[in-house]
């Protein structure tokens, strides 16, 4: 029944099938995509309608989902692709929403953990939001191009995909339906004020507009801002020496428990970025990290998902704002990558820029700032995945010609500095963003006036601009995605050297950019070692090496392996890079050489003593 | 079960017993007659049931002072038993100062557990008859851990004493792909697993000319050559050229915390705080932050030996023999390296500068604060004076230990010892020689602790070298052995060859894993009393914070000045100075019950202050307020670490 579901589906895609994988790990598969091929009827994949193909379903992405909405629409997706997605929760955050996963596998090429897969996830950071509309739509794009775009196609056959779209729906929905202030932290409560009391002083929207506004208060005179000639809408401080008209008296609130001060114990109060198990430092090096690493409930959840999945070799981490790909370490004293480590995170980093205008590939510590305990510098050193965080959105992009960004330098021009912002809320927004200062009476502070940007302004696109966003990034993580490790084995000579004893030479190759196991990886012992077995019902093995150039005559650098039969390569396979690996057997009839990775799939061989 | 059974019936009989001296020492000798007779037959320490049957049966008699509580469960099911101890009336016991006492981190430390057995049994039968247990139960709360890794520990109860210090998580120790596929085995079918040493001329070791039973490292700049290789007991189980590299079970719990941790290094997990049972530990410590002092028992030392100036450990102390055995697996996850050939790598510069003149921000602490080390070298010193203990056995370097945590990151005096030691007597019975020497010494230990404690808080290295001298014991190794020849314990075994099926000419022999680590049963009880005397003396250590004085000047027309003294009547100061650093502990809250607008000037309605001294040290307040005359207002300090107090004043 399930068998001939997924039969019909490749069927409509009308996608190539034979050119997936010929892994002999997946014989069954292998007839399959046989069968498909035989019966398949030629039918052009696209451009043929004369308009653009229509979408089986319809999402938003030039708006922002709340928690609910965004796993209503993951529900939908996987019932209009029930073969390739799967939607779980993976744990229950502190306010009991779902860790959201979903799981982009094609069953047919094989099982998850016998391919390499790409985890992204988004939103760690509450009011980080955009990465969610970024993952529902790479699920979305993935699934409605499968079949359509030969690229898209290879890539769901040959990799998994695990997507968390909010791995802090707490902070998200706080964020979203409420107020919008602190909301970077998770809602574990924390007792930030030293009290006794557990978040009981939060500001307030006590105008009740759905934004926590700033306080201004008129003091002639006396103040250390004032209203700028250049539009009366900005606020800036006086120079040194001067007097201004206003005072700054912080966020919109009022003093909830009655202990003489206002907004003192906001909900939560670290940070759920610094709470992962590499360099984790406590709270007094690493303001926000808790008491100790996966204490967070939603940070052991994942971290429960990622070690339970060794196949994840790819991990891409949506953050705002700032354009930038980020890479570890996050620490200086952590210390530099290996050569081949960057090598490889170069190539990677200089091609996102390419693909991310007014994006720049930099190094955490040295390009932005310290971080201890960070989810990327985990996966990299704790687990050994090249992991990327990507800052979304870039100031840069709201007027992004050579000649905008001149006239920013000029004052005289209406979109430098602060009037820019105005100028595009104005003009293109239509002034969604801003709210005019209003009187308020205040219990403590008495008239004071609140307003100012909204909490969407800034951090995040303007919702025009987030599809493009959305598909810039894809883009690049796919681009990761098909990077990761892929062995093959390749040609193999059998040449007998006396009597029954044979020299066999196999080519074992990994043609993507990632290796195996990365320099951090094997030097932290952190990814089981590759394994290359041979087996054959009547051989010994009296020797195996590594062929330097298997096309020059030269050394060959032999194995010191206790174990032949099972050679470990703890440092992996390179990426882009073939290998021969020689043995001198003694024997007759069939050996098979298999080697088994656990981020860049099996390959397998057979050959003939004679 | 039997036993355990037995067991609980004469200690009722005894409990209930009017002949149960109000004196300490007699309530010490009719402790002596419970429990620790119990397992004379087997090895006189307690296994996980025995032990459990004890702490059910304290917290049985005891219901009112004693409640056992599961902190958590291990891989294996067992639970991680504390004992809460304190009087259930009066103040809260969460709001009291607590003294967490943990023992058997690693599962080879039984005699922590004993010794943690022992002091449960000293408060809750003390609580009946000794005043100041009394008083220090109706004031402190003591949280004790006696067997934090059950499963570790139980692994040593096996018919095969292994000696090993890990949980039962399974864990790729070699990480070659196969788990827990190469344990030690018990070739020479003694029960034990000891050390083989193997002729080898790559071997880097020879034989002790000073003692041939021990093994030293040869050093090449003396001209000495390396004969022999060192292994754990056993076989190549999985063919892979190395012995006993994965052996079952795979995390040291005290290896396992986030002080220093020991990243991916043998024995530390996958993580920081990755075990149940570390992690149980964890959640229990931060959902009770009124511990104000920890004391663990295992194998590490900060007692024995004071911190140094710098406020630094002293030299760790590890068994020389058990290394060199260890480091015999060390390349065990190295195999399969393979080069990347040189040429492959571009010459470009990669495009990220790696240099910033950002700066890299604050580093952790690794030595004691200065203004906390003299905390640390009074209880040092009183250690010595209770115990005279004066060597510490075996100790290792910590890296990743719990008691580290305690101090580094909760902030608090955290105290550790392996519960046991040497005096000079202990070793030197044996050696006709020093017999007279060490007498006086002992005597003068003593009396004149001053003395003695200056030479220990200035210099140990010194001191340890001075002693090795003159009794020319150099090594661990070396005192090991002198001791337990000294007390005629049969803790060496004695080099036997042993026809190995792939290994030529093998010795097996060498200190039995558990009597090098633990004392003889014997003498648990003469130990448990010096811990015993030693835990209330920390306890009558804490901060206490009192309002010492509060008065009241009424300036007419409902205006009030109301001024207040807040003292610390104990002995640590409210927060150490690391615990201020590392903002673990609270600071102190002053808070006045008014409303905040009836306050007109001085102080705000709720003041904090960092830390206050104790002995005695004093703050002032001083508030102004609005208020009717005869209306009361209350004052309330609360010290995280310091206990709480209120007071009421009525304006007039």
């Amino acid at each position: 029944m399930k068998q001939s579901a997924k039969h019909n589906l490749l069927l409509d895609r009308n996608h190539n099938t034979a050119s997936h994988t010929t892994m002999k790990t997946f014989p069954l598969f292998v007839l399959f995509v046989t069968f498909v091929c035989f019966t398949a009827p030629t039918r052009p994949a696209f451009g043929q309608n004369g308009s653009d193909d229509h979408f089986k379903v319809k999402l938003d992405f030039n708006r922002w989902h709340d928690y609910d909405e965004l796993k209503t629409d993951l529900l939908t997706l996987e019932k209009a692709w029930p073969d390739f997605l799967k939607y779980e929760s993976l744990g229950t955050s502190y306010g009991g929403r779902d860790v959201m996963l979903m799981t982009i596998n094609n069953p047919a090429t094989g099982p998850e953990m016998s391919k390499a897969a790409m985890y992204i996830e988004a939103n760690v950071h509450g009011n980080e939001i955009q990465g969610a509309e970024v993952s529902l739509y790479t699920s979305w794009y993935l699934m409605e191009n499968y079949g359509k775009i030969d690229m898209i196609t290879r890539l769901v056959d040959e990799r998994v995909f695990y997507l968390l779209p909010s791995v802090n729906p707490d902070g998200r929905d706080w964020f979203m339906d409420g107020s919008g202030s602190g909301a970077r932290t998770g809602h574990v409560p924390v007792d930030d004020d030293n009290d006794g009391l557990f978040d009981e002083d939060p500001p307030n929207d006590l105008n009740n507009n759905g934004v926590v506004d700033q306080i201004r208060k008129y003091v002639p005179g006396e103040g250390t801002h004032r209203i700028s000639h250049d539009d009366p809408r900005i606020m800036e401080r006086v120079p040194a020496g001067e007097k201004g008209d206003y005072i700054l008296l912080g966020l919109e609130g009022i003093d909830d428990d009655g202990d003489g001060r206002i907004n003192e114990d906001g909900p939560g109060g670290y940070d759920p970025n610094r709470n992962w198990a590499a360099d984790w430092q406590p709270n007094y090096v690493q303001r926000g990290s808790m008491d100790y690493p996966f204490q967070l409930p939603t940070a052991r959840a994942v971290n429960d998902f990622l070690m339970s999945h060794p196949n994840i070799a790819g991990v891409q981490s949506y953050h705002n704002s700032g354009g930038m790909l980020l890479r570890g370490p996050g620490a200086e004293w952590q210390g530099k990558y290996s050569r081949e480590d960057i090598a490889v995170y170069d190539e990677l980093g200089r091609n996102g820029e390419r693909m991310l205008p007014y994006y720049r590939y930099i190094v955490i510590w040295s390009g932005l700032y310290t971080v201890h305990g960070g989810f990327i510098d985990w996966t990299n050193d704790g687990l050994g995945i090249v992991s990327f965080s990507n800052e979304l959105w870039a100031g840069g992009q709201y007027y992004n010609s050579p000649d905008l960004i001149d006239q920013q330098t000029d004052s005289e021009s209406p979109i430098s500095g602060q009037k820019g912002r105005f100028f595009f809320d104005d003009f293109l927004e239509f002034g969604d963003q801003y709210v005019e200062w209003t009187e308020y009476e205040h219990p403590v502070y008495g008239t004071v006036e609140m307003g100012g940007w909204k909490k969407t302004r800034g951090r995040i696109p303007p919702r025009f601009m987030n599809e493009e966003l959305s598909h810039r990034n894809m883009a690049f993580t796919l681009y990761n995605a098909d990077q990761m490790p892929k062995i093959g084995i390749g040609e193999t000579q059998v040449e007998k050297i006396s009597g029954d004893v044979y020299r066999v030479r196999v080519d074992i190759s990994n043609d993507r950019l990632i290796p195996t196991i990365t320099g951090r990886a094997a030097a932290n012992n952190v990814v089981r070692p590759d394994l290359l077995t041979a087996t054959g019902p009547n051989m010994e093995i009296i020797s195996a090496g590594r062929v330097t150039n298997k096309f020059k005559p030269g050394a060959t650098e032999l194995i010191d392996q206790n174990d032949l039969s099972r050679i470990m390569f703890r440092s992996g396979q390179p990426g882009n890079e073939t290998r021969t690996i020689e043995y001198l057997l003694r024997g007759s009839g069939e050996v098979t050489f298999s080697y088994d990775s656990v981020k860049g799939g099996t390959a397998e061989t057979t050959v003939t003593l004679r | 079960m039997k036993t355990t059974v037995e067991f609980s019936d004469r200690c009722r009989s005894v409990a209930g017993s009017a002949a149960v001296s109000v004196a300490k020492i007699t309530l010490f000798a009719a402790i002596s007659l419970l429990p620790f007779r119990v397992n004379a037959q087997s090895s006189g320490y307690s296994n996980y049931e025995e032990l459990t049957a004890k702490l059910r049966m304290f917290a049985d008699h005891h219901d009112d002072i004693a409640r056992l509580v599961s902190s958590g469960k291990t891989l294996e099911g067992r639970d991680i038993w504390v004992m809460e101890i304190g009087t259930t009336s009066g103040v809260p016991q969460a709001e009291r100062p607590a003294l967490m006492v943990s023992a058997n981190l690693e599962g080879n430390q039984l005699i922590g557990s004993e010794i943690a057995l022992g002091l449960i049994h000293y408060l809750v039968d003390g609580y009946e008859e000794d005043e100041q247990i009394q008083l220090s139960l109706e004031k402190y709360v003591f949280y004790i851990f006696p067997r934090m890794n059950p499963d570790g520990a139980e692994k040593n109860f096996r018919a095969i004493q292994t000696g090993s210090e890990t949980n039962s998580r399974p864990f790729d120790d070699d990480n070659d792909g196969r788990i827990d596929e190469d344990g030690p085995d018990d070739l020479d079918g003694n029960g034990i697993i000891t050390v083989m040493r193997v002729l080898d001329p790559f071997g880097e070791y020879m034989i002790d000319p000073d003692d041939d039973r021990l093994m030293i490292k040869a050093d090449a700049a003396k001209g000495e050559t390396g004969a022999y290789s060192i292994y754990w007991e056993g076989l190549d189980d999985d063919n892979d050229g190395f012995y006993n590299e994965d052996p079952r079970g795979g995390v040291n719990l005290n290896r396992n915390f986030q002080h220093e941790y020991p990243y991916y290094k043998a024995g530390a997990g996958p993580h920081m705080v990755s075990e149940n049972e570390s992690r149980s530990i964890m959640d229990y410590v931060i959902a009770h932050r009124n511990i104000a002092m920890m004391l663990t028992f295992g194998a590490h030392d900060n007692l024995v030996n004071a911190l140094n100036k710098k406020g630094e450990l002293s030299q760790a102390r590890p068994i020389n023999l058990f290394d060199f055995a260890d480091a015999s697996l060390s390349g065990a996850r190295e195999v399969g390296i393979f080069r990347a050939p040189q040429t492959r790598f571009f010459s470009r510069t990669p495009s990220q500068p790696e240099t910033s003149d950002r700066p890299s921000g604050r580093r952790p602490a690794t030595t004691v604060n200065e203004s906390d080390q003299e905390y640390f070298k009074v209880v040092s010193e009183k250690y010595g004076e209770i115990t005279g203990i004066e060597t510490p056995p075996s100790t290792q370097k910590p890296a990743g230990a719990f008691f580290e945590y305690g101090y580094y990151q909760f902030g608090v005096p955290s105290f550790t010892t392996p519960g046991w030691g040497f005096s000079e007597k202990d070793v030197s019975e044996k050696t006709d020689s020093t017999g007279q020497d060490t007498t006086e010494k002992a005597d003068s230990t003593g009396q004149d602790t001053t003395e003695k404690a200056d030479s220990t808080g200035q210099d140990t290295t010194e001191k340890a070298a001075g002693k090795g001298k003159e009794t020319e014991n150099e090594t661990v190794d070396q005192e090991l052995v002198a001791y337990l020849d000294a007390q005629g314990i049969d803790g060496f075994v004695n080099w036997t060859a042993f026809d190995h099926p792939t290994l030529d000419n093998v010795e097996i022999g060498g200190f039995k894993p558990l009597e090098a680590v633990n004392p003889p049963a014997g003498s648990i009880e003469e130990l448990i009393e010096k811990q015993g005397e030693f835990l209330l003396y920390l306890s009558s250590l804490f901060a206490e914070i009192k309002i010492a004085r509060i008065d009241v000047t009424d300036h007419g027309g409902g205006i009030f000045r109301i001024k207040a003294e807040i003292e610390n009547v104990g002995f640590l100061p409210t927060a150490l100075a690391h615990g201020v650093t590392s903002r673990s502990v609270k600071p102190t809250m002053v808070q006045l019950g008014i409303d905040p607008e009836n306050l007109v000037s001085g102080d705000a309605k709720t003041s904090f202050f960092q830390s206050l001294d104790g002995s005695g040290s004093r703050r002032k307040f001083e508030w102004i307020v609005k208020g009717k005359t005869g209306e009361k207002v209350e004052l309330r300090v609360v010290s995280q670490k310091g206990g709480s107090d209120t007071a009421e004043v009525t304006l007039r």
